[in-house]
């Protein structure tokens, strides 16, 4: 008989998603509390909330295949039940229905990939899988089928429907999911880097995977009109960004997305019932070129604060630079409303608060980074071609924005009309999760 | 044009306005206006117009194919009247509904999917609305006939968003926020016309399905019910009321009230009139709370405005509100704010940066999602802090002197004739306005004054009070023969309707003027903390005294919080008469109440201001409470559990859904199967001599209406036959025992 210590195996990235999910977890059901007052499913949602958090720390915790496999199982299950909490409402249950085919599919493969590294290994611990010679086919197979399952899970482009179809769930529901489930893709990844670390080829399309995701859900989530479809799409391209991390070999990184993250969202979707109340203010875009520049010089000095409060080496020449450019492109948008403001005080409070800003954020990276320290996860990898395309887009998109998006413009062009047309459709909701017939919805 | 052409036209544009005409309209979360759902089917019996509305709004099912038509429709409509949430928003929104749809249209393939004699058919159509429609039409084969009616499919069928549109073509105000994107009723038409040809040519079996669903509609079960109530409670209120009035009518008051105090109508005013009442010599009236000043209101910080006045009159003057310190300093706070604002929302709404923005901002979201959560209270001061710190709760002043004096004169002579306050003045008058505070609620302005457009009444009071304080104002007022003391000042006011506060905007001269506002001060504490404990009942709370208002105040503050207040539900009576009347009853705040004198309004004109503004309003928002109980996904918005708020107009059920007009399920359920209001038409009982309220509905066609119909149950108390009489939907009188 296996003892069930042997089952388990706990380390600093168990705690740190335990923390996670435990934090949020507590503020949801205090949060549910009274927002599911006199709702009919309370006692079911508290049931499933309870399911759902015990098996994610199952989860974290598991080093047994079958726990593993169990708790995924078991937590996707109690999310689904969790989405069709309003058992009278046809599209509420279609939306927990397409959620149950992704995960079923998710788990499908990862099920296969756990066998082949079962047979490669003879092990069903996965610590022991992960210690373990196993051959280059069985790898390079197995770990495929585990960042397709992470895909799955993590609502990666082409796997993103069950994701962007999940709003008729409540409210607190939609903020256990962003802050804790779809997480579940980062964590494989995190959990069977060994693996992953050996293959730079699969490293690179992780990358690509998670870059193409998040443009393109950013894209989505621009041109969304409703506060919940658009927060969907947020998390989608957020979620892009932390497993394109993966691919850069910043595993420490993306947990520390997948955590600051996690809590942004969580709040976002608690507080979504004040949207009508923030008006969107004008930007006043395009700014002058000076202000541009004293805006990209603060945000250049904010890089340099990150890379010192996270010991990132400026001259590094691998993907940490990735993570320096983005924050150069934040510290100036940082810093460019306030150079916008032309007042006395403002040109160096933009320096000031862009400096803060880059220190906080590289102390909460750091912070993760230290914790998980004793993992090694961290392996930068080589800058490629590949890696600096996907920078010059990234850049070339937030620079569109600021100098060459309009509001309002005379003529727009025929092609980004069609692209406009192109991506509200492909954003839309599956029409069996749409109420197209108010009588339809049920209380 | 030839005759024809011009009759075929003239046709249509009937058809294009009865179409329209069942469709009542559903203003934005800006500011929720209650009106009745039905209030296109005002015009037929009660009973007809339920069933009517059966037919057009509460079908379980409806084609698959117009279904189809509905998403589309969802899906452009977002696009279009998006009012900010979108950073990259639809193209071309600002050459209006129409234009800009169609070619978004032409360029849907998930519509047209490339057909050739479709995407022809779009080139080919015209370009103005009207003969858009007519040619839809024609493709459909609708008879002319059925012009009309199957307009009105295209619009009851997704129901929503007609009413948005309905609200922004006929009642939309200049002084709310700008509407850069245009649409008319034609244009809507068309718009569905066009989707539905694409769609679905066949779409004339709507007609015949309509036609079922009429002919076997009956009358909802919930109507036996109805009455039963409205029988119970009609005899228990007028038997409480004939107690009462004999006991009051000849006690006058000798000594002089140490205040009077002027509340709005709103339902949620009387218990805390009986309240202040017990506290001591304090005399109370009931008036529309933005007391009878037809503004807009503009904050000199923040530049905002909004018409402050029902919605079926027009701002006449716009006053602006400025802070009693430095304006300089106030704009320069709210500045910082808005530029933290800015900075925010431009990290958030690009590319590229909302993923460090997630990482940088992540340990202070958690900190306050764990604080609101867990701490509330303390979030809740910590929110007031930062929102005192950004200049905002600063005490305001309006330049009420942009109204010209003669005009001021006047508003002011015919507030306090309409209120019956001419005489016997005590030295301090306090106008109070309402307006409540939640967090985090959707709904939020269902609950503000709906006699100031759905907004807080503070305003309102301040400008009657500054205009009253006036001295050229009183010798006008002299001159009409209304003498107010020079002893007696007027102190504006607003009563927390969430929490249960008033607060009084004062600052007194003397140290006697101090020492008596003090103990109104201290009366009103103590009135409402009488009233907190009151609501607590009502919200199903056991806390009493300082536990209920606690209780009472965190519902404000609370983020989780769906039912902050029950708002107006409940209501169910709308009482026109001198206060002494009502006073010694305890009417469970369900009555509006309306003071009247009706010796000192010799000419009736008054009492026909009353009847058809004040009265007219309460029987929308008795409508608006009546049927989101009785179907609260047909009539209402359904649960806020789901709520997804679209464009940051309205909302949306879920995923996607037509736009759920009418107040969510937690407003009038306490729970998902045990409704909190209880449905029932208004009943009003007016003391007034009945030879002037028949005067005055027969010269008034919308009483006729509403009370011909049986929309609102009208009762008389003749103060000299000394007699009750209930008005019979023929227009004649019965005498009630």
């Amino acid at each position: 008989m296996m003892g069930i210590e042997q089952l388990f195996h706990h380390d600093v990235l168990s705690s740190v998603m335990m923390v996670l999910i435990g934090f949020v977890a507590l503020c949801i059901a205090v949060f549910a509390w009274r927002y599911l007052a006199g709702d009919r499913g309370k006692g079911a949602f508290y049931g499933y909330l309870l399911i759902v958090v015990v098996c994610l720390f199952v989860l974290v915790m598991a080093d047994h295949m079958a726990v593993l496999l169990g708790a995924i199982a078991g937590a996707n299950f109690g999310l689904v039940r969790l989405l069709g909490h309003n058992r009278q409402w046809p599209a509420a249950q279609q939306s927990a229905r397409l959620a149950w085919r992704n995960f079923t599919l998710g788990w499908l493969l990862l099920c296969a990939a756990l066998l082949i590294l079962y047979g490669a290994s003879g092990e069903s611990s996965i610590q022991a899988m992960l210690d373990s010679d196993i051959a280059s086919g069985s790898l390079w197979l197995s770990s495929s089928l585990i960042v397709l399952a992470a895909m799955t899970q993590s609502a990666l482009w082409p796997f993103h429907k069950w994701l962007s179809n999940s709003l008729n769930a409540p409210t607190p529901v939609s903020a256990i999911m962003h802050a804790g489930l779809v997480n579940g893709g980062g964590f494989l990844l995190a959990r069977f880097a060994p693996l992953l670390s050996e293959q730079p080829l699969l490293l690179t399309a992780i990358f690509v995977i998670g870059i193409v995701s998040a443009i393109l859900a950013t894209l989505w989530k621009l041109i969304q009109s409703n506060i919940k479809q658009m927060l969907a799409y947020s998390t989608m391209g957020q979620m892009g960004f932390m497993i394109a991390q993966c691919g850069l070999g910043l595993l420490p990184a993306a947990i520390a997305h997948i955590f600051w993250h996690g809590l942004f969202k969580a709040y976002l979707f608690l507080s979504s019932g004040s949207a009508a109340k923030e008006p969107r203010l004008s930007l006043h875009y395009p700014p002058s070129a000076l202000q541009f520049l004293l805006a990209l010089t603060a945000g250049v000095s904010a890089a340099v604060i990150f890379a010192a409060t996270t010991h990132k080496s400026v001259f590094a020449g691998d993907t940490t630079l990735f993570l320096l450019v983005i924050t150069v492109i934040a510290g100036t948008q940082v810093a460019l409303p306030l150079m916008q403001a032309n007042k006395r005080l403002t040109k160096p409070l933009a320096f000031t608060l862009t400096a803060s800003l880059a220190f906080v954020y590289g102390l909460s990276v750091s912070f993760i980074e230290h914790t998980l320290a004793p993992l090694a996860m961290s392996h930068p990898q080589p800058l490629n071609i590949i890696h600096i395309s996907a920078l010059v887009v990234m850049t070339t998109t937030w620079m569109w924005i600021i100098f060459a998006h309009k509001s309002a413009p005379e003529q727009v062009p025929k092609w980004q009309l069609k692209a406009y047309v192109a991506l509200l459709n492909s954003s839309q909701p599956q029409a069996s999760t749409m109420t197209a017939h108010r009588n339809h919805y049920q209380v | 044009m030839t005759t024809i052409a011009m009759r075929d036209q003239q046709l249509l544009d009937t058809a294009i306005v009865s179409s329209w005409s069942k469709i009542a309209p559903y203003w934005p979360l800006q500011n929720l206006i209650a009106v009745n759902p039905l209030a296109g089917f005002e015009h037929l019996p009660f009973e007809q117009a339920l069933q009517q509305a059966h037919g057009y709004f509460q079908q379980r099912d409806l084609a698959a194919e117009m279904q189809t038509v509905n998403r589309h429709s969802i899906k452009w409509l977002q696009a279009f009247f998006d009012q900010g949430q979108a950073a990259i928003s639809m193209p071309y929104r600002e050459r209006g509904l129409l234009a800009s749809l169609r070619l978004m249209i032409t360029l849907d393939a998930s519509l047209h999917r490339h057909d050739a004699e479709k995407l022809q058919w779009l080139g080919a159509l015209s370009e103005h609305a009207d003969e858009v429609i007519a040619e839809a039409l024609e493709f459909l084969a609708i008879p002319v006939t059925e012009h009309g009616q199957f307009l009105t499919l295209m619009l009851t069928t997704l129901p929503g968003w007609a009413s948005y549109v309905r609200y922004r073509t006929h009642w939309a105000d200049s002084h709310d926020s700008g509407h850069p994107h245009q649409v008319n009723a034609a244009e809507y038409l068309a718009f569905r016309l066009i989707l539905t040809c694409l769609v679905w040519p066949q779409a004339k079996q709507l007609l015949a399905t309509h036609e079922q669903a009429v002919s076997s509609a009956e009358l909802p079960s919930a109507y036996t019910t109805m009455l039963a109530r409205e029988q119970a409670y009609r005899v228990a209120l007028l038997t409480q009321l004939k107690g009462a009035g004999s006991a009051h009518q000849h006690a006058p008051q000798h000594s002089r009230y140490a205040a009077q105090l002027v509340f709005c109508i709103d339902v949620r005013s009387e218990p805390l009139r009986r309240a202040i009442e017990q506290q001591g010599n304090y005399q109370t009236f009931g008036f529309a709370g933005f007391f009878g000043l037809p503004v807009a209101i503009e904050n000199a910080v923040t530049g905002a405005s909004h018409a402050s006045c029902p919605v079926l009159l027009k701002p006449n003057h716009k006053v602006v509100e400025s802070p009693v310190g430095s304006l300089q300093n106030c704009r320069k706070a709210h500045q910082r704010g808005q530029t933290l604002k800015k900075l925010y929302q431009s990290l958030k709404y690009n590319f590229t940066t909302p993923f460090v923005l997630a990482d940088a901002m992540g340990v202070g979201h958690g900190v306050w999602m764990g604080l609101r959560s867990l701490v509330p209270a303390t979030a809740g001061a910590l929110t007031t802090r930062v929102q005192s710190a950004l200049g905002q709760h600063q005490q305001l002043h309006p330049n009420s002197a942009v109204i010209a004096l003669p005009q001021r004169i006047n508003y002011a002579a015919s507030a306090l004739r309409m209120m019956g306050l001419t005489e016997q003045f005590a030295p301090w008058v306090v106008l109070c306005g309402h307006g409540s505070t939640t967090t985090n609620n959707i709904h939020a302005t269902a609950l503000d004054c709906g006699a100031c457009g759905g907004r807080h009444g503070a305003p309102n009071a301040r400008i009657l009070a500054a205009i009253l304080n006036d001295g050229e104002v009183r010798a006008g007022l002299a001159a009409e023969g209304i003498e107010i003391p020079s002893d007696t000042t007027f102190v504006a006011a607003e009563h927390n309707t969430t929490t249960d506060q008033v607060e009084l905007f004062s600052s007194p001269a003397n140290s006697q003027q101090q020492a008596q506002l003090a103990v109104i001060k201290r009366d009103l504490r103590k009135a409402s903390e009488q009233n907190s404990d009151w609501r607590a009942a009502q919200l199903g709370l056991t806390a009493r005294g300082a536990e209920a208002h606690r209780a009472t105040a965190l519902r404000a503050q609370h983020w989780a919080e769906v039912r902050p207040e029950w708002g107006l539900a409940r209501n169910a009576a709308f009482i026109v008469g001198p206060r002494a009347w009502t006073q010694d009853i305890d009417l469970d705040g369900r009555a509006f109440l309306h003071s009247y004198e009706w010796q000192s309004d010799g000419d009736g004109s008054a009492l026909t201001t009353i009847l058809t503004a004040p009265m007219v309003v309460g029987q929308w928002i008795n409508a608006h409470y009546l049927f989101a109980t009785l179907d609260n996904v047909a009539f209402g918005g359904g649960s806020k559990v789901t709520a997804n708020i679209t464009g940051k107009i309205g909302v949306m059920q879920g995923n996607g859904s037509d736009l759920m007009h009418g107040l969510p399920l937690q407003s009038v359920y306490a729970s998902d199967q045990q409704s909190y209001h209880e449905p029932m038409r208004l009943l009003v009982v007016v003391r007034a001599p009945q030879a002037r309220l028949n005067a005055i509905i027969a010269q008034q066609p919308i009483l006729q209406k509403l009370f011909g119909n049986g929309w609102i149950t009208m009762v008389c108390c003749d103060p000299q036959l000394q007699q009750y009489f209930t008005l019979q939907r023929d227009l004649t009188w019965c005498a009630t025992d």
